[in-house]
């Protein structure tokens, strides 16, 4: 049916042979035969064969080459000066997927509406003819294309940028399953609603898959067992989990591609990544790694600095990344990592060459960029045999060029897609430029027409008649039938109003008529005297791209150039050394580290002569300080998808670029224990980490740290949204009881299957294996709580269940049940004072911690709040105001933390054995006039004061630098 | 934790009392001498072993030789330190209960312009907060609407009595208006809109001038009525203002308004800190123990915003948050600015003398010396300093109940703890 609709009948006769449609009305049957003669031909990356001939005979190449006679029946294409370029391919688009969301509702599909794996993108093809004129003018001749919506979204294809039916488009299917990391709000709003919960579903799906197989398996071979469910989107990732199929990740930023990494080492899976620009911050993993990579081309916007005071609200991080963006890709290359482009992430398509370009200017090859959107994707997507070059049997995909693609301007002129031309940009045809002698027929004016090309393509001139030159009005030209207008002012030859010209141009002579006004239409011709001069417009003056950036990581403010040295042996000399243990404070205290542990304290120490001995005479030494409950450093805090998501891990989601961390550090903060929020009864598993500035989220973990998990009652659970399970207090302990005998009956199931491995296996749901892990005390339950009713009751709780409350967060009544926290066993998680934001907060009292430790409750403090986490010391100073004694005072953000925490095998405490964890004081760390010189985490020093002076003058520089630049130089 | 349990019964002797409701203090009735202490009088040097006399709730001698009345109660104080009590320049107390709780909040009142509410009208004298910030050393508080454009007066409050009248040390110290935020792209309206709102009220102040020299009849605008001082200088603008251009452009304005201006919050005041010296436009510095708003700022940029516009020459008060719960952190917030090179002294002139005289309350306040009023701190040490306690505070002369509902709250379940204990024990 919609064969008749093709419109460009001429050049692209449907004569395919492997086709299926009826052929209707006039069979066409136009030789597809074509030879490019006297043409540059790159026939492959590094290929080149000048004057050449390239011949291609029913869509596929069929000679190419230097000695290449021209068939007979071919059309012939002298395209003498111009360049034939192998069409390049784009490894990642969305093309044809639609612009609307469309939510699936029908069939056998995932519960979850961002579970959409079961989609095919050769299935929902859908042609968008702008989109593809838009890419292929690019250069574009074949694109990967994927269902764009949800988290796993459906396999990709390889579409042709022909103009046939989708049938006809189609290269391959099912090439790759795709995935992101975000969720697509337009889906609806259900679980998960966060980064944290994204991964987590993302996890849960593969493992999913994995038993929606086996459970298959098992009913086949015996299919008298209940049937399980057949789920066509986890049937869809079968070739997923066994291997056979690699998975895309679609990332945004350094730190997403870093969680793509994680997903496949638990699934053993291979990845291709799709990139997002940021590649050149985390180069060393990427070639580690050595997934294949996809990378964009589309660059930031330009920071706004249209006024100083705008300026000052630009961060480094945008200024670097705006200046080191375009060199990504050569970078990528410098470094031998493999990558294919993609003009994704791009707002406007039509701007890929110009990006492409500019990545070239900024240090990429012609040959790599070329490679990458030839050899590479073709050899991605398994398509090597047919598309990539141009060498004989291969796909007749090529661009025709007016110049080098990558080193000059050069326009693209044709792009040809399965042996059919896409005409792009038109060649001129007439050359109207140049001075004109020219007279009326009638004898009444003579003299020169002067036209000239503008360099936006248009044109411009003027007319001298009778010696009087007037500039023409405007000039335009209709090429295909070598025809110039223009009109001009006569009021300088006593004429009034406009006079208006029209002539056809034929080699060196011209011819028209004019239509004057008052006189009617005058005949006139002319010659030209002589050509206009030839503008090389295709020549490009590369950026000037001139400063040196630090190289560092994070890529931002206070970033490193590596991770700080690690001294075998350090002695500090002299302190007075809190040392949290039982030797108490040490006055003329030592501490001696070795390898990165405390190696022994106390008075006049010795130490090898290579060591590093820091004389803190009158200084402070204490443990490093460490923050109970922080919520910085996150890409998400909260999954309120569900009231209980046990199963999310904020250790999946750490970012890299965490200013807060070096704030934090310069307060002495060496250890954090970053908490999911307190949207949910249960909330998501915690993560503890140290706080290595520069280092990747990874390795900030501590290794051996318990796992822990956020609780939440009170009015933050009840209060979302308005149509979530519980709005109570009761409620909340419902769900909470409810949960607990699911998983119960989860494990007791799992015991039995265990036991005698009989009938369709149990799935693994992560959210009970966590519930599971709660009950039996493997995973350590960390609770925000405010009223001592609340308290109280999980406490009872945990009891019926038998385990223990790790300890309760906030606690603002926490001193109301203080006696019952030291029978239960729990610690007490708390702030200095904090009171009355809310009603639940009260009663919060500056006393708490203290009437907590009296009672013999192990108690800590703690943050909640990025700005506090920068100076827990002054949090335990307060203490002191309330009564408590010095020592008391700072445990609470030292030993007491790490025991509440599970950690005081590693921290918390100056004890032979611990991680030299410390930090150096100008005085007390109790006192109002203190601050932090050194802070130093397992024996390396990650903040110094003096250092930091020199940090911001090398900040004020660059940055002055970068905006300099930008003002000057900047791209749009 | 012996040592702990010592403190607690050295810090409440007034156990058992929590049932009751700490009762305002009486008006002095007869001489106080607070003999044998350091009194840090911020008017000069520091007298030792100084004797301080005050009646009827103003203070008539201080030295080391002073001749002290028959019926004077006298103190001993040996050991211990005085200082003026401390000033809090921007606070929400008495107008501030449960954060959460809008009913009861009363510190934006509807609309942008709303010159003519009165903080001291609406303070409640039964807060919690109230005791709390007492207890902690902070015995006057410039209490403050919020919101809008104009957001109404502020009004100097004593931390004692029962009634807000009473409790009203002067109202209408300044008027508090928020500068219009200049990264917004309706800047130059919301200008428009302040100028316009000071024209109208600067031509009905003329108006109502020439209608008591016998011009004509004017109907009463209550909004420009309470504008009226302004323009006499009898009131300052309180303009909260913390970006620069914000800083600057309220000066410039100022100016040619030829109104006396106070900034209030001044983030980025120390970028023009040579104009704001050379115009002798007092600072109230609300962020000392904050972080950076930017990430190439240095982390101790707050922190370290008091010594820069110290060494400039800025006049400057520190007030930090107006959040009421929070008053008693004032000590803390002026403090760590000694940690990052303000001397200690101007760290404590900057809660005593400097809102003393950027609030026009030198007559009472600010110092210790003869004439002023009786409201002081008895201390073992600085008040900024956190092992410090405030044992004794006076107001107005008026011996202060130092209960509050922090304390109360701990001796009460003290109880249930030492109950468990005696049971446990049993």
């Amino acid at each position: 049916m919609a064969f008749c609709l093709m419109p460009a009948i001429y050049l692209s006769p449907d004569t395919v042979l492997a086709q299926t449609a009826p052929t209707e009305g006039m069979k066409e049957n136009t030789a597809r035969v074509h030879a490019f003669i006297e043409a540059e031909i790159i026939l492959s990356p590094g290929n080149r064969i000048s004057n050449g001939t390239l011949v291609i005979r029913d869509g596929v190449i069929e000679a190419a080459g230097e000695n290449v006679s021209v068939p007979a029946d071919a059309r012939i294409w002298n395209i003498q000066g111009k360049t034939i370029y192998p069409g390049f391919i784009d490894a990642y688009t969305t093309a044809g997927m639609g612009k609307s969301d469309r939510e699936v509702n029908q069939g056998n599909i995932s519960w979850n509406p961002n579970i959409r794996a079961q989609l095919s993108a050769a299935a929902e093809y859908l042609e968008d003819e702008e989109e593809v004129a838009e890419l292929r003018g690019q250069g574009f001749t074949a694109v990967l294309t994927a269902p764009p919506l949800g988290i796993f979204r459906g396999s990709a294809a390889l579409v042709s940028l022909n103009d046939r039916e989708v049938a006809g488009k189609v290269v391959k299917e099912n090439i790759v399953q795709t995935s992101g990391f975000r969720r697509s709000p337009g889906l609806g709003f259900s679980y998960p609603t966060s980064a944290l919960g994204v991964y987590a579903l993302m996890r849960q799906t593969l493992y999913d898959a994995e038993w929606h197989r086996e459970a298959h398996q098992a009913y086949q071979e015996n299919p008298s067992l209940e049937r399980p469910e057949l789920n066509s989107a986890l049937l869809a990732l079968n070739e997923v989990i066994t291997g056979e199929q690699p998975l895309l990740i679609e990332t945004s930023g350094a730190e997403e591609i870093l969680r793509a990494y994680s997903l496949s080492e638990e699934f053993d899976i291979p990845l291709w990544i799709v990139g997002n620009g940021h590649e050149y911050q985390i180069l060393d993993v990427l070639r580690e790694k050595q997934f294949p990579m996809i990378i964009p081309v589309a660059l930031p916007e330009k920071p706004d600095l249209d006024t100083p005071e705008k300026s000052m609200n630009v961060s480094l991080a945008d200024l670097r990344h705006y200046y080191l963006a375009p060199e990504n890709p050569g970078r990528l290359e410098k470094e031998g990592i493999r990558f294919s482009l993609t003009s994704r992430g791009l707002d406007n398509k039509s701007n890929f060459l110009k990006r492409l370009r500019g990545a070239v200017d900024a240090g990429l090859s012609s040959d790599m960029a070329l490679r990458a959107l030839t050899t590479h994707p073709a050899e991605l997507l398994g398509v090597s045999d047919s598309h990539g070059t141009l060498e004989p049997g291969k796909t007749a995909n090529l661009i025709v060029a007016d110049g080098d693609l990558f080193e000059s301007n050069a326009k693209i002129l044709d792009v040809w897609v399965d042996g059919s031309r896409f005409a792009v940009n038109k060649e001129r045809r007439t050359d109207f430029a140049g001075t004109w002698t020219v007279s009326v027929s009638d004898g009444s004016a003579s003299g020169r027409l002067e036209l000239e090309e503008k360099s936006s393509g248009g044109a411009a001139g003027s007319v001298t008649l009778n010696g009087i030159r007037t500039e023409l009005r405007s000039v335009t030209l209709q090429d295909g039938a070598s025809r110039i207008r223009a009109d001009f002012r006569g009021d300088r030859y006593d004429l009034e109003g406009l006079i208006r010209v029209t002539a056809s141009i034929s080699g060196d002579e011209i011819t028209g008529w004019a239509e004057v006004p008052g006189q009617g239409r005058l005949q006139w011709t002319g010659r030209r005297s002589s050509a206009a001069e030839r503008v090389e417009d295709s020549a490009r003056t590369g950026v000037n791209r001139n400063l040196t950036l630090s190289n560092i990581r994070p890529s931002m403010e206070y970033g490193r150039e590596s991770m700080p040295e690690k001294p075998e042996t350090i002695l500090i000399r002299n302190a007075t050394l809190w040392t949290m243990g039982e030797d108490g404070i040490l006055e003329n205290g030592d501490l001696l580290i070795r390898n990165g542990k405390v190696a022994a304290t106390g008075t006049g120490l010795n130490a090898p002569g290579d060591a590093l001995v820091i004389n803190a005479e009158g200084k402070h030494v204490t443990p490093g300080l460490i923050d109970a409950h922080l919520h910085s450093g996150v890409a998400g805090v909260n999954e309120i998808g569900n009231a209980i998501t046990a199963e999310v891990r904020i250790g999946d989601v750490l970012t890299l670029n965490n200013i807060w961390m070096y704030r934090q550090l310069a307060g002495g903060l060496t250890t954090a224990h970053v908490m999911h929020g307190s949207a949910n009864p249960i909330g998501g598993q915690n993560q503890h980490i140290k706080m290595k500035w520069g280092a990747l989220p990874e390795d900030l973990k501590i290794e051996d740290a318990p796992v822990t998990v956020k609780f939440a009652l009170g009015e933050n659970p009840k209060r979302v949204g308005t149509d979530r399970y519980p709005e109570t207090r009761m409620g909340v302990e419902q769900i909470i009881a409810d949960r607990f005998s699911m998983a119960r009956d989860y494990e007791t199931r799992w015991n039995e299957w265990e036991r005698n491995r009989q009938g369709i296996p149990p799935r693994r749901d992560l959210r009970m294996d966590a519930l599971r892990d709660i009950l039996n005390g493997d995973i350590i339950v960390q609770s925000h709580s405010y009223r001592q009713d609340e308290i109280l009751m999980l406490m009872r709780l945990a009891e019926e269940y038998g385990f223990r409350i790790g300890a309760f967060h906030h606690g603002v009544e926490a001193y109301k049940v203080a006696n019952e926290l030291a029978e239960h066993g729990a610690g007490a998680v708390v702030w200095s004072d904090w009171s009355s934001f809310k009603i639940e907060a009260q009663d919060g009292i500056l006393y708490n911690a203290r009437l907590l430790s009296e009672a013999g409750v192990l108690t800590s403090l703690h943050s909640d709040d990025s700005q506090i986490a920068t100076r827990m010391n002054w949090e335990a100073a307060k203490m002191v105001r309330a009564g408590m004694d010095p020592e008391d005072a700072l445990a609470l953000v030292t030993i007491n933390t790490a025991k509440i925490l599970g950690i005081d095998h590693r921290t918390g405490s100056l004890e032979e054995g611990k991680d030299g964890d410390f930090v150096i004081w100008r005085g007390n760390p109790l006192s109002i006039t203190t601050k932090v010189e050194q802070t130093w985490i397992e024996g390396q020093k990650f903040f110094d004061l003096r250092e930091d002076r020199t940090l911001q003058q090398r900040i004020q520089k660059e940055r002055s630098e970068l905006i300099n630049w930008i003002l000057e130089e900047g791209y749009e | 934790m012996r040592k702990l349990i010592m403190m607690c019964i050295l810090l409440f002797t007034a156990r058992a009392g929590y049932a009751q409701a700490p009762v305002p203090a009486p008006l002095q009735q007869q001489p106080i001498a607070l003999t044998g202490a350091t009194i840090h009088t911020m008017a000069g040097e520091v007298i030792e072993n100084g004797t301080l006399l005050f009646q009827e709730g103003v203070i008539t001698a201080l030295g080391t030789s002073v001749s002290l009345p028959d019926n004077a109660v006298v103190e001993d104080l040996s050991g211990k330190h005085i200082y003026p009590g401390l000033i809090d320049s921007y606070s929400q107390m008495g107008l501030f209960e449960i954060g959460s709780i809008e009913m009861t909040l009363d510190i934006n009142e509807q609309g942008d312009v709303n010159p003519n509410v009165r903080a001291e009208r609406a303070f409640h004298p039964e807060s919690r907060h109230i005791a709390i910030a007492r207890s902690a050393g902070i015995l006057t508080a410039i209490s403050s609407p919020g919101g809008g454009l104009i957001s109404g007066q502020t009004a100097a409050m004593r931390m004692e009595g029962w009634t807000w009248e009473e409790m009203t040390l002067r109202p209408g110290v300044a008027l508090l208006i928020n500068w219009p935020n200049a990264n917004s792209d309706s800047y130059e309206e919301n200008l428009e809109t302040l100028q316009n709102v000071f024209d109208d009220a600067r031509a009905y102040s003329r108006a109502r001038k020439a209608n008591e020299e016998g011009g004509s009849w004017l109907a009463m605008d209550t909004r420009w009525e309470s504008m009226i001082p302004l323009f006499t200088k009898e009131r300052p603008l309180l303009v909260n203002a913390n970006q620069v251009q914000q800083i600057q452009d309220a000066i410039t304005w100022a100016e040619s308004e030829d109104l006396e201006i106070i900034i209030l919050g001044g983030r980025e005041s120390y970028m023009v800190s040579e104009q704001i010296r050379r115009r002798d436009i007092p600072v109230v510095i609300t962020t000392v123990i904050g972080s950076p708003g930017r990430s190439w700022e240095s982390y101790d940029h707050q922190y370290s915003l008091p010594a820069r516009l110290h060494r400039a020459g800025v006049r400057f008060a520190i007030s930090g948050s107006a959040s009421a719960p929070y008053a008693h952190r004032l000590p803390w917030e002026a403090g760590a600015a000694s940690a990052f090179g303000l001397p200690m002294e101007e760290a404590i002139r900057a809660l005593t003398v400097y809102p003393a005289e950027i609030f026009d309350l030198s007559d009472k306040l600010g110092t210790l010396e003869p004439g002023k009023n009786a409201t002081l701190l008895i201390t073992t040490g600085n008040p900024l300093e956190y092992e410090t306690r405030i044992e004794q505070v006076f107001i107005d002369g008026r011996k202060s109940n130092m209960m509050d509902m922090h304390r109360q709250l701990y001796q009460k379940y003290r109880e249930k703890v030492e109950a468990a204990g005696a049971a446990a024990q049993d």
